[in-house]
């Protein structure tokens, strides 16, 4: 019983995230001005080094921003499972995630129109980052929610 | 195995041919966790119409990689810690809808000798093989949770010792392929049918020779009817382009949250189960996911491959590698990426992942079952996939294009293993 004990206060002491009632808040972070997803990448290479995983998703999750992407139409195949390239092609990649875009309403028929059916077009978005996953176990997880097209701003 | 549940709520190859080579074993040692995790280490899995019934599918998980046939005393095994899963998705989701579940057991017949066998072995039941391994295979459908037993203290088959233990090794082997309900299973030591060239990571060193021959691995087969895991229990019409006209098959392996050592006597393991191993398509988390990502990747599910790893896909390293090193003429990853990879990995309108799909359409035939359209035993997986990496319209060769030793034609397909004393 001790041991089991001992197991569960472990366990509980080693969670990252305090939520006992009554803990003091952490102020909210500021907002992120024109901070893009290099900014983002940059920030979650620095934490593979420094093991400050659960800073970078305090700083990140929630905020507003706007990025420019690339939408491939095979990667991009309905509102309910659209991915979408954050770098351009790098040779090779440095980063494995592809953002997910939930639409806020009606705008994946905007996405469509504005892409056509190009395998692929550059868009702006705007959007809120709503999931921010990140570890040194798992892999990074980025999906945006409420998002806004506000731009194709090219296509091929 | 000791694995208690009880607190699980609160612990809640390439070898560039005509002229330069590379190889890469398929997924032997392919990551650093998992490197560290032999028995559990999952090296290579495959797909074929069952050559003796066309209404059957034989799937294949191999384990264990790279293993001396002379390796005893305490020849290898499966663990008896672990789960081994071979995981279906039958609608195109690249969500498990069907798992067939292997867990092990071990069994010492004398703890007081070091001989894996006290004499001459001629069966499975033979009192002289001293050290044995059975298994319970289940069937676990997803969205139900239903779980059907289908194989209760079936037995593995032994290590090939050598002529003294076993003076007719496949005799005795043969005994452990099991049938129930239609099902057909067999576990244990095989020849190693993947071949390649592993100078590959002697900077890549690689003139075409056969390396992995006379090398065993654990494999786990089994055969089962293609309606049982169809969607809906019923096979698309021939020539249907659905969803559902193709199955995606993964193997993994799993082990305890948490085990802790004790001095005065066996470990406990505790927690639920935790994936440390996957495969699918050969070759993806060995060449395709960095080194920063390749635990990671093993610990993730095909359904979230393109979030978690799609910029890899999109732009692989492997042609930059080639051209490096080996000149090799390889084309540049075109500006929009690699599209036509990821064209590969969703057939038919599927989720884009990481799985080993094949055609259940009616009127498949074993004939039909070459990569990618599922795995064959025999195929060159290796020259197929550096073809397609470095798409510049030339086929390339990894130089090694065939097994040392020849396929069955009857389970359990693979060739025997190779004797530790021939």
């Amino acid at each position: 019983m001790h041991r089991t004990l001992l197991v569960l206060s472990m366990i509980t002491a080693c969670k990252s995230e305090d939520h006992r009632p009554g803990a003091p808040q952490d102020p909210p972070p500021p907002r992120l001005i024109n901070a893009t997803q290099h900014d983002l990448a940059k920030e979650l290479g620095e934490a593979t080094g420094r093991g400050t995983w659960g800073d970078v998703k305090r700083r990140w999750q929630g905020q507003t921003l706007t990025w420019k992407v690339t939408r491939y139409a095979s990667l991009c195949r309905t509102a309910e499972a659209c991915y979408v390239a954050a770098f351009p092609v790098q040779r090779p990649a440095k980063v494995g995630w592809l953002p997910q875009l939930m639409f806020g309403t009606g705008q994946y028929a905007v996405l469509e129109a504005a892409c056509g059916d190009q395998p692929q077009c550059e868009i702006t978005f705007e959007g809120r980052l709503d999931k921010l996953e990140t570890s040194a176990e798992m892999p990074t997880n980025v999906r945006f929610a409420d998002v806004r097209i506000l731009t194709r701003t090219a296509s091929r | 195995m000791k694995i208690k549940n009880t607190l699980a709520p609160a612990l809640a190859g390439l070898t560039i041919a005509a002229g330069a080579s590379l190889t890469i074993a398929s997924s032997h040692r392919e990551a650093p966790s998992i490197a560290e995790d032999q028995y559990v280490d999952n090296t290579d899995v495959y797909a074929f119409i069952s050559p003796t019934d066309s209404s059957k599918l034989v799937m294949v998980a191999n384990y264990v990689p790279l293993l001396i046939p002379s390796s005893g005393p305490n020849f290898y095994r499966f663990s008896d810690e672990a789960y081994y899963e071979i995981h279906i998705d039958n609608d195109g989701d690249a969500k498990d809808d069907i798992t067939y579940r292997w867990t092990f057991k071990n069994e010492l017949k004398n703890g007081s000798t070091f001989l894996y066998n006290t004499g001459a072995v001629d069966s499975l039941s033979d009192p002289d093989l001293n050290v044995t391994q059975s298994y319970r295979l289940e069937k676990i459908e997803e969205k139900t949770g239903r779980k059907t037993r289908l194989l209760d203290k079936a037995p593995v088959a032994p290590w090939n010792v050598g002529k003294r233990s076993f003076p007719d090794y496949d005799k005795v082997a043969n005994e452990a392929v099991k049938s129930a309900g239609g099902v057909t299973a067999f576990a244990g030591p095989r020849d190693e049918p993947f071949f390649v060239d592993l100078h590959v990571f002697d900077l890549l060193g690689v003139a075409g020779a056969p390396t992995t021959d006379g090398i065993n691995v654990m494999s786990l087969v089994l055969e089962v009817p293609i309606t049982d895991i169809a969607k809906g229990g019923r096979r698309p019409a021939a020539g249907s382009t659905g969803q559902d006209s193709v199955v995606g098959i993964y193997a993994s392996a799993s082990r305890p949250q948490v085990r802790i050592l004790r001095r005065g006597r066996d470990s406990d393991d505790f927690g639920q189960m935790i994936q440390v191993s996957r495969l699918a398509w050969p070759l993806v988390n060995e060449v395709i996911i960095p080194l920063q990502d390749k635990d990671k990747y093993n610990r993730s599910a095909p359904k979230d491959d393109v979030k978690n790893f799609g910029a890899y896909i999109l732009d692989p390293e492997v042609p930059k590698l080639l051209n490096a090193v080996l000149g090799a003429g390889c084309a540049p990853t075109p500006a929009g990426g690699r599209t036509d990879i990821v064209g590969l990995l969703a057939p038919n309108g599927t989720t884009a992942a990481d799985l080993l799909r094949i055609n259940i359409n009616q009127g498949e035939t074993n004939a039909q079952s070459h990569f990618p359209n599922g795995r064959a035993l025999a195929d060159d997986v290796t020259d197929t996939l550096l073809t397609v990496a470095c798409n510049n319209g030339g086929a390339i060769g990894d130089g090694v294009n065939a097994n040392d030793k020849a396929f069955l034609t009857y389970m359990p397909y693979l060739a025997s293993p190779h004797s530790g004393n021939p």
